[in-house]
């Protein structure tokens, strides 16, 4: 699981239809608003980076909006730790004998 | 209600972004902010992927990192981070982490064909340097070397500079930043006569007109580009062109782009010279002042051997051209010759020589780069109208021209990995010199960088096979002497025959020039163009290779002994980023099992040898200096008792734990603030490594416009990193000009003050007239330097170009992006860019797979025809960062002749169904 705190920049006088479409948007609440400045600050939660990937572009491609940029970032879900020796070492596939051109 | 954790975590992060970027939130926010926090630590750190060097906050807790933040204070990147800089955080924690040394054996013994099996450090060091040391009484310090890394922290690279210089006296290290901004670098010293740029992040905000070429900033340097972004659409009388061989996501908010051929941006910049030169827009006052003209020889091939005897059978007409060159119709024309004429590449050993040229000359060079001729061979998208095309030349020129406009010009690999890389990086600055748009606030030529310190470490500690730290290098005797007097080392322990540089190495592991190498922080049997022949070389009997890694990359796997490696949070370390900040963090959590930082691997390692192994005479074939027999270097133990060594101290005593660096204690009460430091801990010995050989490094460069604070300086609470020079405790924002530069003489305005290659003789265009060398102490040089064509091109047999680089969600050769699995999905493998009808024309559609053959190799890849590259007819590009889709088994292994950094840009390719 993934949060990002995302800064949404509209020109001012787009600020409200631009929340009403982030509200409307999985996964994105509105937090704050800097009405002056045209600032939007949003958070995204999502089951992958790429996911979060996603849901960035899809904010950045709303009308009228100058930048949607990430700040923040929690991974404090994440658990896995390492263990033993990479199962790819074991494995030997790399093909480093074999000439290039058939 | 009670919040439950996560909505806590929302209700922090948006509390975070907000404070970031200095939004006024209310208490209650605030207050549940610090809840969620409760029991985390913060501590600033620098993002170690690129080189734009963002700050950011790293939030540990309970000894592991659980949050990242892009730092509120850091002047770079001002709160924002891009998806990158999550991973600083994340890469540490990959299920496949390396923690404990592998060797290959057979029974208990190392064995070249063995299975790799867990050893200690000690087995793994006594393996090590019982190698090393039967390559080293073999064939001198000549015979090991080492792959040193732009992503070395400075405290990593000096470390093994002068465990190698000083103390193996071999030359043979050079870093994987060689592939990413030596011509840069070339560029710089060729030009101002010190290398880095005069300008800063900040020019972004004060100019109004942003010139990329052949850099997809958009993708590469998004913190950067939302910068670009905001100032361009903020102002509208902000101009942005994207200069690019396929069209990209940079273009998207460009107001001109210009799709060129590979290889013709020499051209564009000649007729833009030509332009400004017939509109009269020189800067006439500011070049009579400030620069002079010059010119070097064309024949100086293309960094390949001089030999096709390793090269297989289908590479050999390329490799011929090493040699001798027919001049193009195109070529003829813009280097005044004939079609048809052979010419003899006569100047491939001294490629950087040049010489003094009058204006008039520079003039007569750049006159045949007319509007006609330069459209007609550079338009690099066939279906786009050629009136159309040159309409965006002539405006491109009209806004360098325009006085009443700034105007900063950013380039990263399109001019860096290039076969004429040094070239395209000595023209930018042309173009801005003669108009006098350098060095000010919002106007000059900036040089990105693609790692982290690349500029920190790799150039200004000098991890290259030439230099010594702050510019110095090891061809010159005033330099050594510096050098050697400053590591207390006898005055000949330093070689002066430079070493090979990081493609040579493989070249030189291949054909049994180097038998025993290391691995430090880089990937380089992935990242070197022409992969199947330093493949086969890793694994040739003879050769013992050792690579230090946090994970098992395809250099891991081709090694003999993979040394298990702490990485960047792990560790205390400084970095240097493209702007000339450097920028420190501490060690925020401890390395997993056995994995240990860099600093510790090289310091244990020079504990296993004796001065007497390495200070007696040694040879060094092809060697010829002044002072020095031919080919050999002296015994240097007698001047070393002298000095109070004993032939029994080791390295580590003489070079490392000195007496000097053992008063610089661990803890520290200053700086370390609680933080542990798993290297000074494991020496055990009561110094602090980091800071006692970061303070003694510094001392190169104080005074000799390389001023680096004091290691405490760069961990204080508000500092967020420092532009060197930084002079009475003030970093200089724009170099060269006197208003922000105290090195400038006084009265100067401008002031070129670099040393390099300031004394030159005079010439024409083709050749040195007069031998007598002028002095051109405080001025910069602005070259001509002719088009010269691709040495490959497409053909009927090989008909499209190829090009590698980077995309966002990767990075570099995504040994530690990938670890993260969420993000490997994203771009789940490379995939091959290619126009749809080119696909069509070969069966293919999107999705299917297909082989991609160069004369070198081939791989299988999907292919991709729509998304955010959208290559012209005859082009296509993948990403390398995937070792399942090989692409350096097919790119080219040319380099730039002077810079020696190789060009994934232009290979020709054939693609067909799989």
């Amino acid at each position: 699981m993934n949060i990002s705190g995302i800064l949404v920049v509209v020109a001012p006088d787009k600020i409200d239809s631009t929340v009403e479409t982030l509200n409307s948007l999985d996964g994105i609440d509105v937090h704050h608003i800097e009405q002056s400045s045209g600032r939007i600050i949003i958070t995204q939660e999502a089951e992958s980076i790429h996911d979060e990937i996603d849901g960035l572009k899809r904010v950045r491609a709303l009308p009228g909006i100058v930048l949607a940029e990430m700040s923040y970032h929690s991974f404090e879900e994440d658990t896995e730790n390492v263990t033993g020796i990479p199962e790819e070492l074991e494995h030997e596939t790399l093909d480093t004998v074999n000439a290039p051109i058939d | 209600m009670e919040l439950t954790r996560r909505e806590l975590l929302k209700t922090s992060a948006a509390a975070a972004t907000a404070t970031a970027v200095g939004i006024t939130i209310p208490a209650t926010a605030l207050a549940k902010s610090k809840e969620a926090e409760a029991g985390m630590q913060w501590d600033k750190g620098v993002c170690r992927f690129c080189g734009t060097g963002c700050g950011i906050m790293i939030g540990t807790s309970e000894g592991r990192i659980v949050a990242t933040k892009g730092d509120p204070d850091a002047p770079v990147n001002r709160g924002l981070n891009c998806i990158k800089g999550y991973f600083n955080g994340k890469i540490l924690y990959g299920k496949d982490r390396l923690t404990q040394p592998l060797m290959r054996m057979k029974g208990d013994k190392f064995d070249k064909n063995g299975k790799f099996k867990p050893v200690s450090w000690e087995v793994a060091f006594d393996e090590m340097a019982r190698q090393f040391k039967k390559t080293y009484q073999e064939m001198g310090p000549t015979g090991i070397g080492v792959f040193g890394s732009g992503q070395y922290t400075i405290p990593e690279g000096y470390t093994m500079a002068k465990l190698m210089k000083a103390g193996f006296r071999s030359n043979n290290i050079d870093p994987n930043a060689r592939h990413c901004m030596a011509s840069a670098v070339v560029g710089f010293i060729q030009t101002f006569g010190i290398d880095e740029p005069s300008g800063n992040y900040d020019d972004i905000e004060h100019t109004d007109t942003v010139v990329t070429w052949g850099a997809n900033m958009a993708e590469c340097h998004p913190i950067l580009w939302a910068r670009v972004s905001d100032r361009r659409l903020s102002n509208d009388n902000v101009k942005l062109v994207n200069l690019t061989t396929c069209s990209n996501q940079t273009s998207d908010i460009a107001d001109s782009e210009i799709v060129f051929k590979p290889g013709t941006d020499l051209a564009i910049q000649n007729y833009i010279l030509r332009e400004l030169i017939k509109k009269d827009a020189v800067n006439h006052d500011f070049v009579k002042k400030h620069c002079v003209f010059s010119t070097g020889p064309y024949d100086i091939g293309y960094g390949m051997r001089g030999t096709d005897k390793y090269a297989f059978d289908a590479e050999k007409d390329i490799q011929a051209k090493e040699l001798k060159v027919t001049l193009d119709k195109d070529e003829a024309i813009a280097q005044r010759r004939k079609e048809g004429e052979v010419v003899e590449q006569k100047n491939t050993k001294k490629p950087v020589k040049h010489w003094m040229i009058t204006f008039e000359e520079f003039k007569r060079g750049v006159e045949p780069y007319t509007l006609d001729f330069v459209a007609e061979l550079s338009k690099g998208d066939a279906a786009e109208d050629i009136e159309a095309y040159k309409a965006k030349l002539k405006g491109l020129v009209d806004l360098y021209a325009d006085p009443e406009r700034k105007v900063t010009s950013f380039w990263t690999m399109g001019f860096n990995q290039h076969y004429r890389g040094s070239w395209v990086n000595e023209q930018i600055y042309a173009i801005h010199l003669l108009l006098g748009k350098q060095a000010q606030p919002g106007n000059g030529a900036f040089s990105l960088t693609g790692q982290p310190s690349a500029c920190g470490t790799a150039r200004e500690v000098g991890t290259f096979a030439h230099r010594l730290p702050a510019d110095l290098v090891v061809f010159n005797p005033k330099h050594r002497e510096f050098s050697a007097k400053l590591w207390k080392v006898p005055a000949k322990t330093l070689n002066p025959k430079p070493g090979s540089h990081i493609t040579k190495i493989m070249r030189d592991l291949e054909d049994g020039h180097i038998k025993w190498a290391w691995v430090q922080v880089n990937n380089p049997f992935q990242a070197t163009a022409n992969a199947n022949h330093w493949l086969k070389a890793a694994r040739k009997e003879e050769n013992f290779l050792v690579v230090s890694d946090p994970y098992p990359t395809i250099s891991a796997k081709v090694a003999d002994l993979i040394l298990p490696t702490a990485m960047i949070f792990e560790k205390w370390g400084l970095y240097g980023n493209a702007e000339r900040r450097t920028q420190a963090w501490r060690q925020q959590v401890a390395p997993p099992g056995e994995a240990m930082g860099d600093v510790w691997q090289g310091l244990e390692f020079a504990k296993r040898f004796k001065l007497k192994e390495v200070w007696g005479e040694q040879k060094i074939p092809g060697l010829k200096a002044k002072g020095y027999d031919d080919g050999k270097l002296p015994d240097v133990m007698a001047e070393a008792q002298k000095m109070g060594y004993s032939p029994e101290d080791t390295l580590y005593d003489v070079l490392f734990a000195n007496k000097e660096n053992l008063k610089v204690k661990w803890p520290d009460a200053t700086v370390s603030r609680g933080h542990g430091n798993h290297i000074a801990e494991k020496l055990g010995d009561g110094w602090f490594p980091e800071k006692a050989l970061f303070d003694e490094y510094r001392q190169f460069g104080v005074g000799h416009q390389h001023d680096l604070a004091k290691f405490d300086v760069y961990y204080g609470d508000k500092v967020r990193g420092l532009k060197w020079p930084v002079v009475n405790g003030k970093e200089t924002e724009w170099r060269f000009n006197e208003k922000y530069d105290s090195y400038c003489a006084k009265g100067s305005g401008f002031d070129f003050y670099g040393k390099a290659l300031k004394k030159l003789p005079g010439g024409d265009l083709d050749k040195v007239t007069s031998k007598e060398k002028t002095s051109l102490a405080g001025k910069a040089k602005i070259f001509f330097r002719p088009y010269a064509a691709p040495p490959e091109q497409p053909d009927n047999n090989y008909d499209l170009w190829f090009s590698t680089g980077r995309v966002l969600e990767h990075w570099h050769t995504g040994t530690m992006t990938r670890r993260v699995p969420e993000l490997h999905r994203a771009v789940p493998t490379a995939v091959l860019f290619m126009n749809p009808e080119d696909a069509e024309k070969r069966g293919l559609q999107r999705n299917d797979l297909a082989w991609i053959e160069s004369r070198r190799g081939k791989i299988k890849i999907l292919v991709e025809t729509q998304g955010r590259n959208r290559p012209p007819k005859g082009y296509t590009f993948a990403a390398f960062f995937d070792k399942g889709v090989f692409v350096n088994k097919i790119c080219l292994d040319v380099t730039c002749p002077m810079s020696k950094e190789e060009d994934f840009k232009k290979a020709a390719i054939k693609v067909y169904k799989a």
